[in-house]
């Protein structure tokens, strides 16, 4: 079949108190799965699940392009802003969209910035969601690069970033999601890999709320890619261990951008992280 | 390893997607190996000159210091986790890089690309 499952609509929800154009995407049916790309990237990175019939003949998964990210606009007046991202106005966003799609306790999957976020909400509000998949996932890892790297008027921020970040993609991955994966960096807006990184590199706050996560409520389940250079199995390890209960994956031959880099190498960890959560009709009964 | 940089410097003339890229990096790159020392001289994208050391008097722009065993795995097919990028090698403490590290990163690419010609003759490492 030519024509993909996979359906973009967009909405508008007020952040910050201002109003934000957000594109979003949507496959399957059933239980809902919210899924929040990594730094610097967009929905894309999410196609392959999307586009997967097992997994979305009972899961209905939904993406977002985060502002300035993607699809979605940034705010007005966005020409005179640094952009910077912050855990509150990611929180923010995360729950307004789920709020405007009507979604009852979603499952949350999120990579990267997008894991440690959903972490930051399964400390703080666990009762908006059924449960929290963490992909590349820590506590806090401060940067081993300089992040200004990638706003800079005599040089492509996006050219470098993604050739900083194909460091975290596994020799494993297939070339042509290699270079799929890449190209979503090659395209982020001016200063947004930067304003991300500084949301990921620079906030620590999520480290003294992970003992409060209460995983008999909302599980956590982390996975980790060996090849990931920025969030290591260590530091997911690390992670899991101040979770009581969270459970943790480690896959040997992928990297930070599981989902889009190596697809069928990322499915069975997918289905499983999935397999671990509350059923979707146990939830709704 | 001398061998293995020229033919780096060969197999670079038979990329012309990386001579693309290069065509404006004109800059000498200080690989250190175990303590020995080899220039390479990019001019337009083209690696014109490879040179041992050692030397006091070659300027260069940045420079990777590593090791032979790392730079074996390196050149592997599919390396281990940390062996697979330059930038691996420094998280797992086999490679430091210095010098002009802003001129790296504005050609991350090409140099990324460069020293992995040789990754499919690994056997040229030794």
């Amino acid at each position: 079949m030519s024509i993909e499952p996979i359906t973009g609509r967009y909405m508008t929800v007020k952040i910050g108190g201002t109003s934000r154009r957000i594109y979003f995407e949507e496959a399957g049916q059933g239980r809902p799965v919210l899924c929040l790309h990594t730094a610097g990237a967009d929905t894309r990175q999410w196609r392959h699940l999307m586009n997967d019939s097992e997994v979305t003949a009972s899961n209905r998964l939904i993406a977002f392009d985060m502002p300035w990210h993607g699809k979605s606009l940034p705010p007005e007046g966005f020409e005179t802003q640094e952009y910077l991202l912050t855990t509150e106005a990611y929180i923010e966003t995360v729950l307004a969209v789920t709020e405007e799609l009507g979604l009852e306790r979603p499952l949350l999957a999120g990579c990267s910035m997008g894991g440690r976020i959903a972490l930051q909400l399964a400390a703080s509000h666990a009762d908006r969601f059924s449960g929290f998949i963490a992909i590349e996932a820590s506590d806090f890892q401060p940067a081993w690069y300089d992040i200004d790297w990638f706003h800079r008027p005599d040089a492509h921020g996006g050219e470098m970033g993604a050739a900083l970040v194909s460091a975290n993609i596994s020799p494993y991955a297939p070339n042509a999601e290699r270079w799929n994966t890449l190209w979503m960096f090659m395209q982020s807006g001016p200063g947004v890999f930067r304003g991300d990184l500084s949301f990921y590199t620079r906030d620590d706050s999520l480290i003294p709320r992970l003992p409060t996560i209460d995983t008999s409520k909302t599980p956590v389940h982390i996975i980790v890619g060996a090849y990931d250079l920025t969030c290591t199995p260590e530091d997911a390890e690390r992670t899991a261990k101040a979770i009581p209960g969270a459970t943790l994956a480690v896959m040997d031959e992928l990297g930070h951008f599981p989902m889009s880099e190596h697809p069928a190498g990322f499915r069975p960890y997918f289905i499983e992280a999935l397999g671990r959560m509350p059923s979707y009709t146990a939830e709704a009964a | 390893m001398i061998k293995t940089f020229r033919h780096i410097q060969s197999a670079l003339e038979e990329t012309p997607h990386l001579l693309r890229l290069g065509q404006l990096f004109s800059e000498t790159v200080l690989i250190e190996v175990d303590g020995n020392e080899y220039y390479l001289t990019f001019e337009k994208g083209h690696l014109s000159e490879v040179v041992e050391g050692p030397s006091r008097k070659t300027p260069w722009r940045f420079a990777l210091r590593t090791d032979t065993e790392a730079l074996r795995k390196f050149w592997e097919a599919c390396p281990d986790p940390g062996f697979h990028d330059i930038f691996g090698l420094v998280k797992i403490g086999r490679g430091r890089i210095d010098g002009d590290i802003l001129s790296l990163v504005k050609n991350l690419r090409f140099m990324k690309e460069v020293l992995t010609l040789a990754r499919a003759t690994k056997e040229l490492a030794a």
